[in-house]
């Protein structure tokens, strides 16, 4: 890579991002509430670049979120409830298991030639479907809510007195999404699944395997969401099945569409900016008007569906190119200029 | 060219309803050859075409790639084992660049390693490498034919079936791609099935013809057996009535 | 014993099944013309329970009369959701069209909590109250009026498609846009009207459901899945095969309250589903 790549003004300002993200927490560590907030960011920032690899990518408006964070949570927390195991192995169980999970949805809804909105009805029903599943289950606790043994301090039990620890772990976590999206991108996967949402049948004949590759990227997405739920749980500290969340699950997808699907750092954008004014409205409003607002996000989502449907970091990345070109048209224009003897 | 054929296509009926798009069709193509698939309007020639590539499931019949019975196969299969195709109406993927579109084909025979080098040949040999950058949707009729040959050509085919690319080519246009087919062919030794309305096309490179007409299999043979053949020229023309001079 | 508790609960689920068929009815009507799948028509059947709700109440009417009001109300939100929403997204990626009527669903919602609150209502009493029996199965007279109202509503409907001349251009360009467009069928009216009537079909749906139900901003999601699962069972083209769905999924959901869980019918709605696009994604009684 050539020093001048190295320093280019992407990377500087990833950079500068990277810095400033790792350096908040302390910057408000004697806010409780706050480092709440940023951790909560961060996780729907994990989960909605998880997202992006399906829905982004792939091109499948997947609502099930929820499904999977819930699987990992129920392992994760299960697993340190009766056999004092640690949430590091949970987590990894965890998505695990909603990877099993995954697979069980993918078989019969990705076959070449199914409709595509059947895979949507099915992703939103499915975190319903486990919500009621997991209430009649008794062994892992049916409807009552579990609470988490407490520690002071524990990365064992991953239980700690402040919010900050779990801050830094989703920062870790939605680094490695941001490169798992990224690397996705480059290959065979990313290229299979943009020509499927263009044109699942040319994609076909060109040899795109087109439920191998759904699969795939259902599986990719699974897996990380199942591991923040192993997450999630020891920072909420409870577990119940009140974790399966239609809305939660919505709201990713909103998310990753409002950011820009497909981009990398589109749901990542999406999740700081949304998840921020969500909070905002909620303290300013409070709880009394619930449905506000998820009203103030319908209505964002309608807005960009109509009006920019590939999302706010595609906008900016258009500013930025006309931005780019009007530099370098000013550049050009003042070299005639130092031509003497005109 | 060997004695065994590459595609073997028998008894071949596909029935939508109480449509009969495809009757009983039974053909053969050897390896090295260029063959031509022609008929009026409506006489079931894309859906031959699909039923052959597995975008539609054949009602009854066979059909045996390279000796193995793909009928049923999934696309993506049929494509593995060396078969692909080119759609009638173009199939762009209109939000993907040129070299994007290239390297979806070229991943079918070439792993990460050397799928960059395979976008560059086909590109080259299309002569497609100037709008590698281009966006799909930007581009002309004619550019977007060759885009199509090319992502299909990047699946390094042994056989490729071509659906109308010649339609809506101006005459310049049209030699170009059948120059480039011409050297497929024979620089690459893909053999060639072509569907076409355009004659200065299909009596320009092709070996041999089958005809279609209403679902079934009417004539096959010469270019000039074709042209002279009374039924293909009814088919075309209808009933010559009797005049009286 | 429970052969009879069967039976009763087969003949509740086949007239609640027939509902079901009424509501997947507009569904399919937008779904099989303009391949749009709303996400909110489930939310669409709560905004006519409510609309039947403020209008009884205001009015004094019977839930029954409602759809006077109601059906031409709903018919008119219809046309202006599709000019304003649907029509602009039909350009763009399957995904943004679900998205768009994902919004909307959440804004009918948030609608719905803001303006009625959370608790459920309800309407007092209604013309028919009471039961009659057959043997020993119990037969609720609102049941049995809704089912037998529904089942007209859905003849007149298929009556509507075949014989007259919207009827028709609806299922033409459901057909074949193109050609349907050369012979004079204005498609983007054709789509509105559509759209219109499916919308407004779940205002005799939400009338009739009134007669012994409540309402709450939440139950969009129920009727919703519901609609999709009997629409993947019955498949686009066949009425009747709608009809029967309906039935075959309200008796489903009937014999697993009965006979398991009333919380599990949810599951075994959702397997069904799973079961049918397994087995014949077409839809059992689909013909495209």
């Amino acid at each position: 890579m050539k020093l001048k790549n190295l320093f280019s003004a992407r990377n500087i300002l990833i950079l500068v991002l990277l810095a400033i993200a790792t350096v908040i927490p302390i910057v408000i560590r004697d806010d409780n509430y706050a480092t709440l907030l940023a951790t909560n960011v961060l996780l729907y920032a994990v989960l909605a670049t998880a997202w992006n690899i399906i829905g982004g990518m792939g091109g499948q408006l997947d609502l099930s979120a929820g499904a999977y964070l819930g699987i990992g949570a129920f392992t994760s927390g299960t697993l340190v409830l009766r056999w004092n195991v640690t949430p590091w192995a949970g987590m990894i169980l965890g998505g695990i298991l909603a990877m099993g999970l995954a697979l069980v949805v993918g078989i019969p809804l990705f076959r070449f030639k199914i409709r595509e909105v059947w895979f949507a009805l099915s992703s939103a029903a499915l975190v319903e479907v486990l919500r009621v599943a997991f209430t009649m289950w008794e062994e892992v606790g049916g409807p009552t809510e579990r609470l988490l043994p407490y520690y002071e301090w524990s990365f064992y039990h991953l239980r700690f007195n402040t919010y900050m620890p779990f801050y830094y772990i989703l920062l870790v976590m939605l680094l490695i999404a941001l490169l798992v999206n990224y690397w996705v991108r480059r290959t065979k996967l990313g290229y299979s699944l943009l020509a499927l949402s263009e044109d699942e049948d040319a994609a076909e004949v060109l040899g795109v395997d087109a439920r191998g590759s759904k699969i795939k990227a259902l599986l990719i997405y699974a897996f990380m969401a199942g591991v923040v739920g192993g997450v999630d749980v020891c920072i909420k500290g409870n577990l119940s099945p009140k974790t399966f969340n239609g809305v939660q699950s919505t709201e990713v997808a909103i998310l990753g569409i409002v950011g820009g699907m497909g981009i990398t750092f589109g749901p990542m954008l999406g999740a700081i900016l949304l998840v921020s004014a969500r909070e905002l409205l909620r303290a300013r409003l409070g709880g009394g008007l619930e449905g506000l607002y998820m009203g103030v996000y319908a209505t964002v989502l309608i807005l960009v569906a109509l009006f920019s449907p590939r999302g706010i970091a595609a906008l900016l990345q258009d500013a930025y190119a006309k931005i780019q070109a009007r530099f370098q048209r000013k550049n050009n224009y003042e070299r005639p200029a130092d031509t003497p003897g005109i | 060219m060997s004695d065994q054929p590459i595609l073997q296509v028998s008894d071949l009926t596909v029935q939508f309803g109480n449509l009969l798009a495809n009757q009983n069709i039974s053909l053969q193509i050897f390896p090295g050859e260029i063959v031509g698939l022609i008929g009026p309007n409506g006489a079931g020639k894309t859906t031959c075409f699909n039923a052959i590539t597995g975008l539609e499931k054949p009602t009854s019949g066979r059909i045996i790639l390279k000796g193995v019975d793909v009928t049923g196969w999934l696309p993506h299969k049929i494509c593995k084992l060396g078969m692909s195709r080119t759609f009638q109406v173009t199939r762009a993927f209109a939000h993907m660049t040129v070299a994007e579109a290239v390297r979806v084909g070229a991943y079918n025979r070439h792993s990460e390693k050397d799928v960059s080098e395979q976008v560059e040949k086909v590109m080259e040999f299309t002569e497609l490498s100037e709008y590698r950058n281009k966006t799909c949707g930007d581009l002309g009729l004619a550019t977007l034919r060759r885009i199509e040959l090319a992502r299909a050509m990047a699946t390094d085919p042994e056989i490729l079936l071509l659906d109308e690319s010649g339609a809506g080519l101006n005459t310049i246009e049209l030699s170009g791609l059948m120059n480039i087919l011409r050297r497929l062919n024979q620089e690459v030794g893909v053999t060639l099935c072509v569907v076409e309305h355009v004659m200065q096309m299909v009596m320009g490179i092709c070996q041999r013809i089958f005809v279609l007409d209403s679902g079934e299999l009417i004539a096959s043979g010469t270019p000039a057996e074709i042209s002279s053949n009374s039924k293909v020229i009814e088919a075309y023309l209808g009933r010559r009535k009797a005049y009286v001079a | 014993m429970i052969f009879q508790t069967a039976l009763q609960s087969l003949l509740d689920g086949a007239m609640l099944g027939a509902i079901y068929a009424l509501i997947t009815l507009g569904l399919a009507l937008v779904f099989g013309v303009m391949n749009v799948v709303n996400f909110a028509h489930g939310d669409f059947v709560m905004v006519s329970m409510y609309a039947t709700f403020w209008v009884a109440t205001l009015l004094a009417w019977d839930a029954l009369a409602t759809p006077l009001i109601t059906f031409p109300l709903l018919f008119l939100i219809g046309i202006i959701i599709y000019y304003t929403i649907i029509r602009r997204t039909l350009r763009h990626s399957y995904v943004i069209q679900i998205a768009a009527t994902v919004g909307l669903q959440y804004f009918l919602r948030a609608s719905a909590q803001v303006l009625f609150q959370a608790q459920p209502k309800a309407l007092q009493s209604s013309v028919v109250q009471g039961s009659f029996l057959v043997g020993n199965i119990t037969v609720l007279n609102s049941r049995l009026l809704a089912a037998v109202i529904s089942l007209v509503v859905i003849v007149l409907v298929s009556i509507f498609l075949s014989k007259t001349w919207p009827g028709r251009a609806i299922r033409a360009a459901s057909d074949d846009l193109d050609v349907s467009s050369l012979m004079g069928v204005n498609y983007q009216r054709t789509y509105a009207l559509s759209f219109g009537l499916g919308t407004a079909l779940t205002a005799i749906a939400g009338g009739l459901l009134m007669t012994f139900q409540q309402v709450s901003p939440v139950m969009g999601v129920s009727f919703g899945l519901l609609s999709y699962v009997v629409l993947a069972f019955a498949g686009l083209g066949s009425t009747i095969g709608l009809l029967l769905s309906g039935v075959i999924i309200g008796s489903a959901e009937t014999l697993t309250m009965a006979f398991w869980d009333p919380r599990a019918r949810l599951l075994v709605i959702y397997l069904i589903f799973i079961v049918v696009l397994w087995v014949r994604p077409r839809g059992i009684f689909g013909r495209k």
